[in-house]
């Protein structure tokens, strides 16, 4: 794969239900819908989860960038018992501890604060993805 | 290293430190050298989540048995955490600043909350529960959470 074609995974929490669960979703939508769509995809953490073959070799294959609600790291392990590498993992805790203004709240719906958090992680996250696509399959910037 | 009770409530697993002394409320105490050693049960911990700042009353902080030393506010919701004893806040956690997820990670060690300068800590003691004590009301907590899933 060309360092021109090389897309990052992104795996988001599938916490339904909670709010920083919806917050990583929020971020991973933002980032690969309108941020980098064309450096990023969507993996969907419950296909992993199923052992689902096309999700597994897209974290197996690709550098990829997990985002997690809570401390049990779901994301992060699923990748990892997936046969993938995890390039960076963000908490959206850690981001809150960053950015103390913007309290998440709501699940269906994030509040205010939720939605800013979830795009100043979208934010982080396209940072990454600018390095993480910018390397060769060594590792190495082009 | 403390020893430690332990049951399985669903799927969690709670513990309580053997060494120390508890409120109903899950807060524990510990005698330190001529000072007492405050935190978080591992149930209260886990009841309300992972911990996102944890602010504790300074240095200095005069306080009465019931009164609020610190305010810990999780991915869930606020937690107001009542002073086991009464006495004087004498020594922060520094870690409470930095790293409260110490708080779920290890809330019988590197967790701990404050160092309070007694005011009688025996009389606070004796109205403290013993661990087997908490233990028990403990578990039945736990087991009452469990049919809120």
């Amino acid at each position: 794969m060309s360092v021109a074609e090389r897309t990052v995974m992104i795996v988001p929490c599938s916490g339904i239900g909670k709010t920083y669960g919806t917050v990583s979703r929020e971020a991973a939508y933002e980032v690969t819908e309108d941020l980098r769509p064309r450096s990023t995809q969507l993996v969907a953490l419950s296909l992993l989860v199923l052992g689902d073959e096309e999700a597994r070799a897209a974290v197996g294959t690709h550098p990829t960038i997990t985002i997690d609600g809570c401390k049990l790291g779901c994301a992060e392990k699923m990748v990892r018992e997936s046969g993938g590498e995890v390039a960076e993992g963000f908490a959206v805790l850690d981001v809150y501890r960053r950015h103390r203004d913007l309290k998440p709240d709501g699940i269906a719906e994030l509040n205010e604060g939720g939605q800013q958090l979830a795009h100043a992680l979208a934010d982080e996250i396209a940072a990454i993805v600018d390095d993480l696509a910018s390397r060769d399959e060594g590792g190495h910037h082009a | 290293m403390p020893d430690y009770l332990e049951t399985t409530v669903d799927k969690f697993i709670f513990r309580v430190a053997t060494d120390r002394h508890y409120s109903p409320e899950g807060v524990w105490a510990l005698a330190v050298g001529d000072r007492i050693r405050i935190g978080m049960t591992d149930f209260l911990q886990q009841l309300n989540g992972d911990v996102a700042f944890a602010e504790v009353k300074p240095e200095g902080t005069l306080l009465g048995t019931g009164d609020e030393v610190a305010l810990i506010e999780t991915i869930k919701t606020n937690v107001g955490v009542p002073s086991p004893l009464g006495g004087t806040v004498a020594e922060v956690n520094p870690a409470m600043e930095l790293s409260p997820e110490a708080i779920n990670g290890d809330p019988y060690g590197e967790g701990w909350l404050a160092l309070i300068d007694a005011r009688d800590w025996p009389t606070d003691r004796d109205a403290l529960l013993d661990p087997e004590a908490y233990f028990e009301l403990m578990t039945g907590q736990a087991q009452e959470e469990s049919k809120k899933l």
